[in-house]
């Protein structure tokens, strides 16, 4: 798989928000305007009242480091010049049932802890041999 | 043990298939093996004719008396009724169920093949199943990551940050036990000691000639952080075969009838987006094991032997807590040491090596190896082994097959 694999399709309609969320600098989440509860990954209808009102909504960016993994092994040649990293889930401040998908930067694999707290920061995706970037959320430790 | 199995609280992120209940009613009476190998050259088509063959000639009897084949619908070029036909140069009439084959389906096949029988649309069917993913890996197609790639919020929400491919969601769920159970390197790593003994001990198993102790683990460097290459399943082109008819059939034909006694099936809430699971440190053998083993009127307690569909070591070890062997977050411990060891163990556990060290052929060869158990003719003999359990597992979905051997 080319290194375009791995940028996302920011056009795809049920995750377009997000990206333009992203490239905006802020991270959003559909939310049930019915009863208020945070769905992710984005469904049609609420997965707890069944309602198809959702709205995505930005939230604070904050959250906590659920687990992660050390990346060492070069499993696909896109992420040859990264390793190691940190890839990982974060439990969002507003629920913590909505786990994101991230990159943990800014420090260094053994400084990653359980539970820390962390923070969005939004940064190009590129890949070397690739025009195309895309910004994401990455998190990193909570600096307040 | 049935506290441990039917919890006060049922979980409420996934839910089991409710089967009726078919206990006793089909027999595996034929069992095969394609010979595994890394990268071969084979096609699936070839190695699963291999399998067929031999389970049929196994169950001592011939291609024309199968009338029924059941195959994966869901992954590539599978052996079909056609594949059967021109393989065997038959054309008698074949129902064909494409129900079946390995990973969860290895364990259900037999629920397809009791409906069949029962509704008389056949009397006599093989479930088969083969890979040929070392060879297609070497040509860069197939295998286990470009089905996951194919996933559109997987696509577009986990691999831009490199949470891709199996090796790294495993790590993370690894991690996440050992957060929250205290679960210990060395514990995961007992899994792959008593998988590789066994496969020493097995003739035929990729990895018969490669030796590995707690210590080599141990001193193994991290692939992706807390997991080792030892913790991970082989690539392999290999598959497998099994035979069924009514267990009162089965009583007439060459080998002893192995009784299906109880199957089941469970599915996660969440499909196959490990990350979004509920339970993120849980699988679905936890809705798919208590309805097989009332099903069987059998408890963990009564298994001699079991088998699990192993991409991972964690994978194994929370489905040995989810199938009621151990409470929750104990697995660690009870994994510990020789307890997964054929000779002595508290509970013989792949005693073929299992994915990380005999063959990655998705669970159809786990089956196999149950039959084998039950029959005394393993390589890894179970002394007195009479019930035996096959647990498969794909992350959406969990299955259980129970069997036993009567006489
Ligand atoms: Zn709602």
């Amino acid at each position: 798989m080319s290194a375009a694999h791995f940028l996302p399709d920011t056009n795809w309609e049920p995750t377009a928000e997000f990206w333009a969320g992203a490239a905006q600098g802020e991270l959003r989440i559909p939310r049930c305007r019915e009863c208020g509860t945070y769905n992710w990954y984005p469904p049609k209808t609420c997965h707890h009242c069944g309602s198809p009102q959702l709205r995505w909504e930005a939230v604070s960016g904050r959250g906590t480091l659920f687990s992660w993994a050390v990346v060492r092994h070069v499993f696909v040649k896109a992420f040859e010049e990264e390793v190691p990293y940190v890839t990982g889930l974060v439990a969002l401040e507003e629920d913590p049932a909505v786990r994101i998908v991230t990159r943990i930067v800014d420090c260094l694999p053994e400084e990653v802890g359980a539970d820390m707290r962390v923070e969005a920061v939004f940064r190009p995706l590129v890949f070397s041999g690739s025009e195309k970037s895309v910004v994401v959320p990455w998190f990193r430790p909570a600096t307040v | 043990m049935t506290a441990s199995t039917t919890p006060a609280n049922p979980p409420d992120w996934g839910f089991p298939t409710e089967f009726e209940d078919l206990s006793g009613e089909v027999a595996i009476v034929g069992v095969g093996e394609a010979d595994p190998s890394k990268a071969s050259g084979r096609t699936t088509h070839a190695i699963a004719a291999q399998a067929v063959e031999r389970a049929i000639a196994d169950a001592g009897l011939r291609p024309e008396d199968v009338d029924g084949v059941i195959y994966s619908g869901g992954l590539g070029d599978q052996f079909d009724a056609a594949a059967f036909h021109a393989h065997f140069g038959t054309n008698h009439s074949l129902f064909a169920s494409s129900e079946g084959g390995g990973m969860a389906w290895a364990a259900t096949a037999p629920v397809v093949a009791a409906r069949a029988i029962r509704e008389r649309k056949a009397s006599c069917l093989v479930n088969v199943f083969s890979v040929a993913w070392a060879t297609q890996r070497a040509n860069m197609v197939g295998g286990p990551g470009e089905f996951h790639a194919k996933q559109r919020f997987k696509a577009n929400l986990e691999m831009p940050f490199g949470w891709f491919p199996q090796p790294v969601y495993f790590a993370t769920i690894a991690r996440r036990h050992m957060l929250e159970f205290g679960t210990k390197p060395e514990q995961l790593g007992a899994i792959a000691v008593s998988c590789r003994r066994h496969a020493n001990l097995t003739p035929g198993a990729v990895m018969h000639d490669k030796k590995l102790t707690l210590e080599d683990y141990l001193s193994r460097p991290m692939l992706v952080d807390p997991l080792r290459v030892e913790d991970c399943c082989l690539i392999s082109d290999g598959g497998g075969a099994y035979v069924m008819t009514s267990s009162e059939r089965a009583r007439d034909l060459a080998k002893p009838p192995i009784v299906v006694a109880g199957v089941g099936e469970g599915q996660s809430g969440s499909g196959s987006y490990w990350s979004q699971q509920r339970d993120f440190t849980a699988t679905p053998q936890v809705f798919s094991a208590p309805g097989a083993f009332a099903m069987a009127n059998l408890s963990p307690h009564d298994v001699d032997v079991l088998t699990l569909y192993d991409p991972f070591t964690i994978a194994a070890l929370m489905q040995i807590e989810d199938m009621g062997f151990c409470a929750k977050g104990d697995g660690g411990a009870f994994v510990e040491g020789s307890a997964l060891d054929f000779d002595g163990g508290v509970l013989p556990y792949n005693t073929h090596g299992g994915m990380l060290s005999h063959a990655y052929v998705l669970g159809i060869a786990h089956v196999v190896e149950v039959v084998r158990q039950l029959r005394g003719e393993a390589a890894a003999q179970v002394k007195d082994a009479r019930v035996g359990v096959y647990g498969g597992y794909t992350g959406q979905h969990a299955s259980t097959l129970v069997l036993r051997r009567d006489a």
